[in-house]
C-alpha cells in the first residue's frame, strides 16, 4: 500500500511543502531569491509589522474583503433569489450573469481600465455628457479604492450566485407552505427560514470568497497597479513588490506568512460557525 | 440537510487551515517555480532578449544573435524573448532555479542586482580584449565607465535610453509661444498652450515610469538627484525642493492632464499621437514611434541655477555564471556588438547606439532629433546613480520600485508641499535600500 501511495505523497510534498518549507527559510533570511543570505530570526517580522506600508496594505486589504465577501453574497443571493421565480428566459440570463466570472481576470481588468481610467474613457465621457463632472475614477485615491471594490464585487457576485442558487434550490417547498400556513409572511420566512438553511453553503461561500479576495492579485495589480500612491495595495500586492520590485525576499514572504496566519485564524472562526449551524 | 452541507461536514478544519494557507502562500511563491533546462548542461547558448522594439525588433534580433558560430563547447545560440511586464520575476525565479539564460539583456540595473547576488560574471576580461579589436575606443563617453563597481565591471554597454524633452512644433505656434529655455519660460509657455486646450506638459503617473523618470531627469536638470557627491543618499536638498515645488506649480497651473495620476505609459504615448500634448519628456524616438515629424526634441532647459542635464540608462548585455562556456558568452557579446548596426540601419530600436560608429552612421544621422540627442542631450546626461559617480545594486530598487511612483503620483496629484513630498522619498528609499 506504501508503495502505492508512494508517487503521489511525494508529488504532493514537493509541489505542496518544499515551497511553503523554502518559503518559512527565507522569511527568516536576509538575502534574495538567489542567495538566502544570513539567518536573522524574526527581524524580516518585526520589520513588517513596524512599517506603515504594511498597516496601511492591512487596512484596504480588510475593506477589501468585507466589501468583496459581503458585496458579492449580496448581490449573488439577491440575483439568486430572482432567479428562483419564474423570470423568462431564466437561463439565458444566469449564462450571461455568469460572464465576469467566467472572462479571465486580465481581460476583465483591462476593460475596466480602459473603461475609467483617462477623462476621454468611456464612462466619465458619460459622466461628463450627463451632467455629473470630471469623475477620476483611478486618479483619486479614494474612488479608485471605491472602483476596486466594486471590480471584486463585479468579478465574484456570480460566483456567489451559483452558490446560492445551488442552496436554495435544495430546500423543501413543503417548508415554505408550513410556514405559511402558519401565517409566516415573506420576511419571516427569508429571515427565519432561508437564511438559516442556507447558512452552511453560506459560511462555505464566505471561507472562499474571503480567501479568493485576500489573495486577489492581478484583478488589483492590472486595474491600478495599487495606486494612486498605494491606496489600493492589498498585502499580497504589497508582498509582490517587496519581494518583486524593492529586492527584498525576506520581507516579503514575512507578509505572505502572516496572511497566512490572518487567513488561517478567519478560516478557523468561520469553520466553527458551519459546525453550529446545523440546520436539518 | 442539502449537499452542500453534507460536503461542509465531510471537510475537517485541519483541511480548512491547510487551504487558507497554501492559497496565502502561493501567491508569493509561484514565480519561484521556473521550466526548462539550464544553460550550463547544454551546449547551446541561451539568449534572452528584451521587447527593445516591435516584433520585427525581435525576428532580426534573433537572427543576428544566431549568426553567432559558436565558441568553445558551444555550437549554436536559443533566443528568447522576456516581457518587460513582470521581467524581474522572470529572472530572478528563473537564475534562482538554474534555468536561466548565459547572456541576456535586461533593465538598466538588472547586472548590478544580479551581480551583487552572485549570479552575474564581471565583464573585465572581456572589456578589456575590446582594446585589440577597436571596439573599446568605438563606445559613448562615459557608458563604459557605467558600467563598474568596486569589484569590477558588471555589464557591456549596448544602447543609451536618455529622457530629452520633445514638442509638438504646430501646438506652440498655435499658442504663439517659442520653444522655452528656462524653468520659467517653460511654465509661461505651459500656461499659454493649456488655454489653446492642450496638455503643456505631458507626463503620466500610472503603471509605468515615465514620469518618475522626466521628475527624475528635472531633479538632475536642477543639479540634484537622489544622492550626494559621496554616493549616499540625499534627497531633501534645496535643490530637489525646488524642482519639486516646480512640479507642484506646473500641476496647479493645469499644465498637466487632471488625470495624468493614473495614466499608464501606452496613454501618454496616445496622447501624443492624438496631438493632445504640447511638450514633454520622452526617450529617443518618440518622432519616429508616432511616425510623426511635428514632434521634434526642444534644446535642454537650464534650470533656476544656470544647470542642464537629464537622465540617461544605460542598457548593457550581461553574462551570468550559469552558461556553458564562459568563452562562448564572451565571444557571443562580440558578436553582437559587432554586428547590432543592423537594428539601427532598419530602425528598430528607439535608442541611442552606444558605439560611435552606430551613432555616427547616416542611417542614424538622418534624423535631426537623433542629432541633436547626440550632441545636445547626450553629453549632459547622467546616471540614476547621481550625485554619487559609481551605480549599485540598490538602484535596481529604486528605478521603477513603488517609492518613486507614489513620489510621482503624489507631486501629480498637487496636494502636497515639496518637502513633505521629498521626505516621504527619502523614508520609502531608506526602507527598499537599507537592507
Amino acid at each position: 500500500m506504501a508503495v502505492l501511495i508512494a508517487p503521489s505523497v511525494i508529488l504532493l510534498l514537493l509541489t505542496n511543502a518544499y515551497p511553503i518549507v523554502y518559503a518559512a527559510f527565507q522569511s527568516v533570511h536576509d538575502g534574495s531569491l538567489i542567495n538566502a543570505g544570513d539567518f536573522v530570526g524574526l527581524d524580516n517580522f518585526a520589520r513588517v509589522l513596524s512599517g506603515e506600508a504594511f498597516w496601511k496594505a492591512a487596512g484596504f486589504t480588510l475593506v477589501f474583503t468585507i466589501t468583496g465577501v459581503f458585496g458579492s453574497w449580496l448581490a449573488g443571493l439577491g440575483i439568486a433569489l430572482v432567479l428562483q421565480q419564474k423570470v423568462p428566459a431564466r437561463g439565458l440570463i444566469k449564462t450571461l450573469l455568469l460572464l465576469p466570472w467566467v472572462v479571465p481576470v486580465v481581460v476583465s481588468s483591462t476593460s475596466w481600465n480602459w473603461l475609467l481610467s483617462t477623462d476621454s474613457s468611456p464612462i466619465p465621457t458619460l459622466f461628463r455628457s450627463l451632467g455629473l463632472g470630471e469623475v477620476r475614477f483611478l486618479s483619486d485615491p479614494f474612488l479608485a479604492q471605491v472602483t476596486v471594490c466594486l471590480f471584486i464585487v463585479w468579478l465574484n457576485f456570480p460566483f456567489m450566485m451559483l452558490m446560492m442558487s445551488a442552496a436554495l434550490t435544495s430546500v423543501d417547498e413543503s417548508v415554505y407552505e408550513a410556514a405559511k400556513i402558519d401565517g409566516a409572511s415573506p420576511r419571516q420566512q427569508f429571515m427565519y427560514m432561508t437564511l438559516p438553511i442556507i447558512a452552511k453553503p453560506t459560511y462555505i461561500s464566505w471561507v472562499l470568497m474571503t480567501i479568493f479576495c485576500v489573495n486577489e492579485f492581478p484583478a488589483i495589480y492590472l486595474l491600478t497597479h495599487g495606486g494612486p500612491v498605494g491606496s489600493t495595495s492589498t498585502l499580497v500586492v504589497l508582498a509582490y513588490r517587496t519581494v518583486f520590485q524593492n529586492f527584498q525576499t525576506g520581507p516579503g514572504v514575512a507578509i505572505a506568512f502572516i496572511m497566512t496566519i490572518a487567513l488561517a485564524t478567519v478560516a478557523t472562526f468561520l469553520f466553527r460557525q458551519i459546525r453550529k449551524s446545523r440546520v436539518e | 440537510m442539502n449537499n452542500n452541507s453534507s460536503l461542509v461536514s465531510n471537510v475537517s478544519r485541519r483541511g480548512f487551515l491547510s487551504l487558507a494557507g497554501a492559497a496565502a502562500l502561493t501567491a508569493s511563491l509561484s514565480a519561484c517555480a521556473a521550466g526548462g533546462g539550464s544553460s550550463a548542461s547544454s551546449g547551446t547558448l541561451k539568449f534572452w532578449d528584451m521587447p527593445w522594439g516591435t516584433s520585427v525588433y525581435a525576428t532580426e534580433a534573433e537572427k543576428l544573435a544566431k549568426s553567432f558560430t559558436g565558441a568553445g563547447n558551444v555550437k549554436d545560440v536559443s533566443y528568447q524573448q522576456v516581457l518587460w511586464n513582470g521581467f524581474n520575476e522572470t529572472y530572478s525565479s528563473a537564475i534562482a532555479s538554474k534555468t536561466g539564460p548565459a547572456v541576456s539583456t535586461g533593465g538598466g540595473f538588472q547586472a548590478f542586482q544580479f551581480a551583487a547576488q552572485g549570479a552575474v560574471e564581471y565583464a573585465d576580461k572581456l572589456i578589456e580584449s575590446f582594446k585589440s579589436n577597436g571596439l573599446y575606443d568605438d563606445f559613448l563617453p562615459n557608458v563604459l565607465d557605467a558600467m563598474k563597481t568596486p569589484q569590477g565591471s558588471v555589464a557591456v554597454p549596448w544602447a543609451v535610453d536618455i529622457q530629452t524633452l520633445w514638442y509638438r512644433k504646430s501646438v506652440l505656434e498655435a499658442a504663439d509661444v517659442a520653444a522655452p529655455t528656462t524653468w520659467t519660460e517653460f511654465i509661461e509657455a505651459g500656461k499659454k498652450i493649456a488655454a489653446k486646450g492642450y496638455y503643456a506638459w505631458g507626463i503620466s503617473g500610472g503603471s509605468g515610469n515615465f514620469g518618475p523618470m522626466a521628475i527624475l531627469s528635472l531633479m538632475i536638470n536642477n543639479g540634484g538627484g537622489l544622492f550626494n557627491d559621496g554616493g549616499d543618499l540625499d534627497i531633501v536638498t534645496d535643490r530637489n525642493t525646488e524642482t519639486s515645488e516646480f512640479v507642484i506649480e506646473a500641476v496647479k497651473a493645469g499644465l498637466t492632464d487632471p488625470g495624468a495620476v493614473s495614466l499608464k505609459d501606452d496613454d501618454l504615448v496616445t496622447q501624443w499621437t492624438n496631438k493632445k500634448i504640447g511638450m514633454g519628456f520622452y526617450y529617443v524616438g518618440l518622432d519616429e514611434a508616432i511616425g510623426d515629424n511635428d514632434v521634434v526634441v526642444m534644446d535642454p532647459l537650464k534650470g533656476p541655477h544656470g544647470d542642464t542635464g537629464t537622465i540617461q540608462y544605460v542598457n548593457n548585455i550581461m553574462m551570468y555564471k550559469n552558461t556553458p562556456s564562459q568563452e562562448a558568452s564572451e565571444a557571443f557579446v562580440t558578436h553582437y556588438l559587432q554586428n547590432m548596426k543592423v537594428l539601427w540601419e532598419k530602425k528598430l530600436v528607439s535608442q541611442l547606439p552606444a558605439l560611435k560608429s552606430i551613432a555616427g552612421a547616416s542611417s542614424f544621422t538622418g534624423s535631426q532629433s537623433n542629432v541633436a540627442i547626440v550632441n545636445k542631450w547626450q553629453p549632459i546626461a547622467k546616471t540614476l546613480a547621481t550625485k554619487g559617480t559609481q551605480s549599485s545594486a540598490k538602484l535596481a530598487a529604486i528605478d521603477g520600485g513603488q517609492a518613486m511612483a507614489d513620489f510621482c503620483q503624489t507631486l501629480l496629484g498637487g496636494k502636497t508641499d515639496a518637502k513633505s513630498a521629498l521626505t516621504k522619498l527619502e523614508s520609502d528609499i531608506k526602507a527598499v535600500v537599507s537592507s
